[in-house]
């Protein structure tokens, strides 16, 4: 406790803060090599609200796929992509004006939404310390029953390898085809 | 913390996504600010899982769900994105109106 607030709604104030500097830093960055390293940041920082939120499971899985899969995979293609000036992407500032209007629509509506609903700033957690653990997971997922995820958890898997198949596919070299 | 400053975040975040995705014009940009409004949907999942749901292990696992179809969409769109930087060395949205040929 520090001056009567907890100490869990501190780290919480303190991670959302930088996560929503680290986002706009990603979003306006002129450099996309930078926008990746951002977005590293961002999903580090959704991990710690995981950890907050007791679904300490998702903070791991958070990290691992999106932190040390997918941003990755994305800077190795910035990389291999990357002989581009970056003065051919500028964006002319009516668009910018645009976008900026359209995402401030949005925030306003659900703000608006939002504030109206009471019951948001005073539910308190009713989800039992267990609910969310590794164990937890692995039995549903896991569990044929009325309640359990076995069959989504089989098409995931076979998604994933028709993903895989499907982009080494596309990526491959067409050496017939190259000089086209 | 409660559920509405959850909210809060995951909206701010959403909207920036949506920011990024119409001011973008590089592809790998697009595809970050469309990783950006997916984060911000899982948070939402966690966070009414965490405080509301019946079943919150139910809740949360659909955003482990959510989690993988993205790491599918990602090698996919990537490995399209190599392709045509291949064929048309440029990444820039507008400059693919010549995608028939």
């Amino acid at each position: 406790m520090i001056l009567g607030i907890p100490f869990s709604d501190i780290v919480f104030y303190v991670v959302a803060a930088f996560m929503i500097v680290a986002a706009v830093v990603t979003v306006v960055s002129k450099n996309i090599l930078q926008s990746a390293i951002f977005l590293i940041a961002t999903f580090i920082a959704t991990a710690i609200v995981y950890i907050l939120l007791q679904a300490e499971f998702m903070a791991v899985a958070q990290v691992m796929v999106y932190a040390g899969g997918v941003v990755v995979f994305m800077i190795f293609a910035i990389l291999l992509t990357s002989h581009l000036g970056e003065e051919s992407f500028k964006v002319h500032l009516p668009r910018k004006f645009i976008a900026g209007a359209i995402a401030a629509a949005f925030l306003a509506i659900m703000g608006k939404f939002l504030i109206g609903q009471p019951e948001l700033a005073t539910a308190t957690s009713n989800a039992s310390a267990e609910a969310s653990t590794f164990g937890a997971y692995a039995l549903r997922l896991l569990s044929p029953g009325a309640n359990g995820f076995l069959i989504p958890f089989e098409l995931i898997s076979l998604l994933l390898l028709m993903a895989l198949v499907a982009s080494v596919t596309i990526a491959k070299k067409d050496e017939d085809k190259e000089e086209k | 913390m409660t559920l509405l400053n959850c909210l809060i975040l995951a909206f701010v975040l959403f909207a920036i996504g949506v920011f990024g995705l119409l001011t973008r014009r590089h592809l790998v940009g697009m595809l970050i600010s469309i990783e950006l409004m997916l984060n911000a949907a899982n948070i939402n999942f966690v966070a009414f899982a965490h405080f509301k749901a019946a079943d919150a292990t139910a809740g949360s696992l659909f955003s482990i769900f959510v989690i993988a179809i993205t790491a599918c969409e990602m090698a996919v769109a990537l490995a399209i994105l190599i392709t045509m930087y291949r064929r048309h060395k440029s990444l820039d949205v507008n400059r693919l109106e010549d995608l028939h040929d």
